[in-house]
């Protein structure tokens, strides 16, 4: 399946930070294009972008693997997705990967000037994701600690 | 230990960044090396209201906060104290925002994700 270039950036980001940061075995998981909705794994980590781009990353994966990645970042066990911690942890983990991708393309195309919105966390099972107006491209990576799909939407794309 | 001094006292850290998660890292990353995080700044403003009465030895200073940037709050702890490290620590790497944080005076740039090595030796070189 052909894949939007669009989201290599932010695959890019992702797979760098599960790797260098977090210190994962990565693997790919293959690609998807999507629909105007899916259904979250458990976790989402949304962040949005504007400028010479316009648009969002979604970083879905199961709480499971949200409590675990979290526990790589600050060292400490915890006992549900909902925990503050681990909620925080998902949003600095958007906010660094969309930061990577952004920079990445800020710099490869002078004048976009793309900017991040902070970055929003879910938690819950059974959530749709719904895509208004835009459709979207997913990669998923397959890491230790479980399935990371990385999604992203590009209005006009 | 590479964050003791060689008087044997700790080198001391500010952490500057609006995530809390972001801090714990920073200290995780630090403190196994014997340097001592003493203050934390959730934005460019407690940092510098902060700035006066802590004097760390090194600061590390995120971009986006609310409140007040990072960039901004480099420039008003630098019209405090010029001779002050300064380190910015952020994911945002654009080359506008670089040259910006060179013009504001701060000593070295960092990018996120940081492996332990990487801000420990930012903290060395500009000591």
């Amino acid at each position: 399946m052909e894949m939007n270039s669009q989201i290599t950036p932010f695959v890019k980001a992702t797979i760098k930070i599960l790797k260098d940061m977090l210190g994962f075995e990565i693997s790919s998981g293959g690609v998807e294009e999507e629909k105007d909705e899916f259904l979250s794994r458990g976790f989402s980590v949304l962040v949005g972008f504007a400028g010479g781009w316009k648009g969002r990353l979604i970083i879905d994966m199961p709480g499971e693997t949200a409590m675990k990645m979290a526990s790589a970042m600050t060292g400490e066990p915890y006992a549900a997705p909902g925990d503050e911690e681990v909620l925080l942890s998902g949003a600095e983990l958007g906010n660094i990967i969309g930061g990577n991708a952004i920079t990445d393309i800020n710099n490869s195309n002078p004048g976009l000037q793309i900017r991040l919105t902070p970055p929003s966390v879910f938690a819950g099972e059974g959530m749709t994701m719904f895509n208004a107006r835009v459709s979207s491209s997913s990669v998923l990576i397959n890491t230790d600690v479980g399935q990371v799909k990385v999604n992203v939407a590009v209005e006009g794309a | 230990m590479r964050g003791i001094k060689g008087d044997g006292t700790a080198i001391t850290v500010m952490a500057v960044d609006d995530s809390p998660v972001s801090r714990k890292m920073i200290k995780k990353a630090l403190e196994p090396e014997g340097f001592q995080v003493v203050a934390e700044a959730g934005n460019g403003k407690q940092a510098v209201d902060l700035y006066a009465s802590v004097k760390p030895d090194v600061i590390t200073m995120d971009v986006t906060m609310p409140v007040m940037d990072g960039l901004e709050a480099a420039s008003q702890i630098k019209a405090i104290n010029s001779r002050q490290p300064i380190i910015m620590l952020s994911p945002m790497g654009d080359e506008d925002i670089m040259v910006e944080a060179r013009q504001r005076g701060i000593n070295e740039i960092c990018s996120k994700p940081f492996k332990p090595d990487d801000i420990i030796n930012s903290i060395l070189k500009v000591l």
